[in-house]
């Protein structure tokens, strides 16, 4: 091992090192890259048509079936502001931080994914 | 340079391991189906493969939906309801299959859960603060009787043996939705899933990791984001599902009215929080946590178990009571 170590020259070495901080970098990155925050995917008709991160605060119109909803995302929640229905059952809804918001007559349902430093798959009650 | 060629190879490796397994990943889709959210989990080596398992899934569950939807007219419930005390009805498989697991809840639970609770139900309005008076309740208690309902599954009807009845599946249909999802999916090759209608769950094979699914229970009296799961279970091949009375609630005098009714008094139980139970099918969990909330603890606690089922309870002074066939796979969350 010694004498291999020996027999190298600076490039070999450099480019060992440089291997070697990749490889762990590979570890942390990944790490850190499956425990971002959530993210927000707004749908309309069952198709996805935005997806949000719940860090960045934001205000967005969205064009349904009937009528336009406007979300609103703030301090890492999300509501439904304003939307052109009846009953305005996704308005009262209020803030979410998981889970989903759905305006029915309009087609738009907001959904939290969990991040992923989550263990939980789904939740009951 | 022999060795530095291994160690190469070495590195590689790992930085390929550190990427994970790509091979088999999590597919998860959500849609608004019967009034609310449905969303399901797969595992699957192709993205193609779980899209189409999904959607099949999806539309079992929308075609069943449309079956049973109390508020729609053209629904087979509502025909049912029609014909209350005139004639049977002609209807599908699968309603007739939700209605008699329905009956059998209702043997089973003494009528703790009864399906014929329409009647009653319609008197409440949650949404609106709307709560009946006395007198209105005592007149349509007598037509709450699980008893009255008439299945013949030769002839594939249904028939209420008294006009003013009404079926409400409500506690029942999607857990019966959830397996029929679930079923759907096996059936077109997908071995591990999850599929959450609302609080029901049903969980089949396992997470790309081997590991089984982690379901959170929703702390009755959830005062932050901090304190939202009051304990978290391990499942496979198992159903969950939590009656609760902060789902549909208000607060009048101080009192809470919620929506999980007794059908012996019209009015809603009051000795229990949340009620969590776990069996085999999502449609006899639907039904039986409803079962084991109107009874309470001691009484439910006792029903759970001679099912062959496993309960978590949260009584109404927070306390936890759970069966000791989940001690291993039952995590309580520091701090309750």
């Amino acid at each position: 091992m010694k004498k291999a170590i020996k027999n190298t020259t600076l490039a070999d070495r450099a480019l060992f090192l440089i291997l070697l901080i990749i490889s762990a970098a590979g570890f942390f990155y990944s790490g850190e890259a499956l425990s971002l925050g959530s993210e927000v995917v707004v749908e309309v008709k069952g198709r996805p048509v935005y997806t949000l991160s719940l860090d960045v605060d934001m205000e967005l119109e969205v064009e349904g079936s009937h009528g336009h909803g406007v979300v609103e995302i703030k301090k890492h929640k999300v509501r439904m502001k304003d939307a052109q229905c009846d009953n305005h059952i996704c308005v009262r809804q209020g803030w979410i931080s998981r889970g989903a918001i759905v305006c029915l007559p309009n087609d738009i349902v907001v959904i939290v994914e969990p991040g992923r430093k989550t263990d939980i798959d789904a939740i009951t009650g | 340079m022999k060795y530095l060629s291994a160690l190469f190879i070495l590195l590689l490796l790992i930085t390929s391991l550190s990427c994970g397994d790509r091979k088999r990943s999590v597919y998860r889709k959500t849609m608004p189906l019967m009034d609310t959210i449905v969303s399901i989990s797969v595992v699957s080596g192709s993205k193609d493969e779980a899209e189409r398992g999904m959607d099949k899934a999806f539309a079992a569950i929308d075609r069943f939906g449309t079956l049973i939807n109390f508020f729609s007219e053209k629904s087979e419930l509502s025909e049912i309801n029609r014909n209350a005390g005139t004639r049977e009805t002609r209807v599908s498989p699968e309603t007739i299959d939700v209605i008699e697991m329905a009956v059998i809840t209702a043997e089973k639970s003494g009528g703790a859960f009864d399906p014929s609770i329409g009647p009653v139900v319609k008197l409440w309005d949650f949404l609106k603060r709307k709560k009946p008076g006395g007198e209105e309740i005592r007149r349509v208690l007598p037509l709450i009787d699980f008893r009255n309902i008439v299945i013949d599954r030769q002839n594939s009807t249904v028939f209420l043996k008294n006009k003013g009845m009404l079926l409400d599946l409500g506690g029942i249909a999607k857990g019966y939705a959830a397996d029929l999802a679930a079923d759907t999916l096996i059936k077109s090759g997908i071995r591990d899933g999850l599929v959450s209608i609302a609080g029901d769950i049903r969980t089949f094979g396992v997470k790309p990791d081997n590991s089984p699914w982690t379901i959170g229970i929703k702390n009755p009296r959830q005062t932050g984001e901090k304190d939202e799961i009051i304990a978290r279970i391990r499942l496979s091949g198992k159903a969950i599902s939590t009656a609760g009375d902060y789902e549909r609630f208000f607060i009048d005098d101080n009192r809470r009215y919620h929506h999980l009714l007794d059908p012996e008094t019209g009015y809603p139980a009051g000795l229990c929080r949340s009620v969590s139970v776990i069996a085999g099918k999502a449609a006899l969990t639907d039904a039986v946590s409803t079962a084991v909330f109107i009874l309470g603890p001691e009484k439910g606690l006792k029903l759970a178990q001679d099912m062959g089922m496993d309960a978590i309870i949260i009584d109404s002074s927070g306390t936890i009571h759970s069966t000791p066939g989940i001690k291993d796979i039952l995590s309580i969350e520091k701090g309750n």
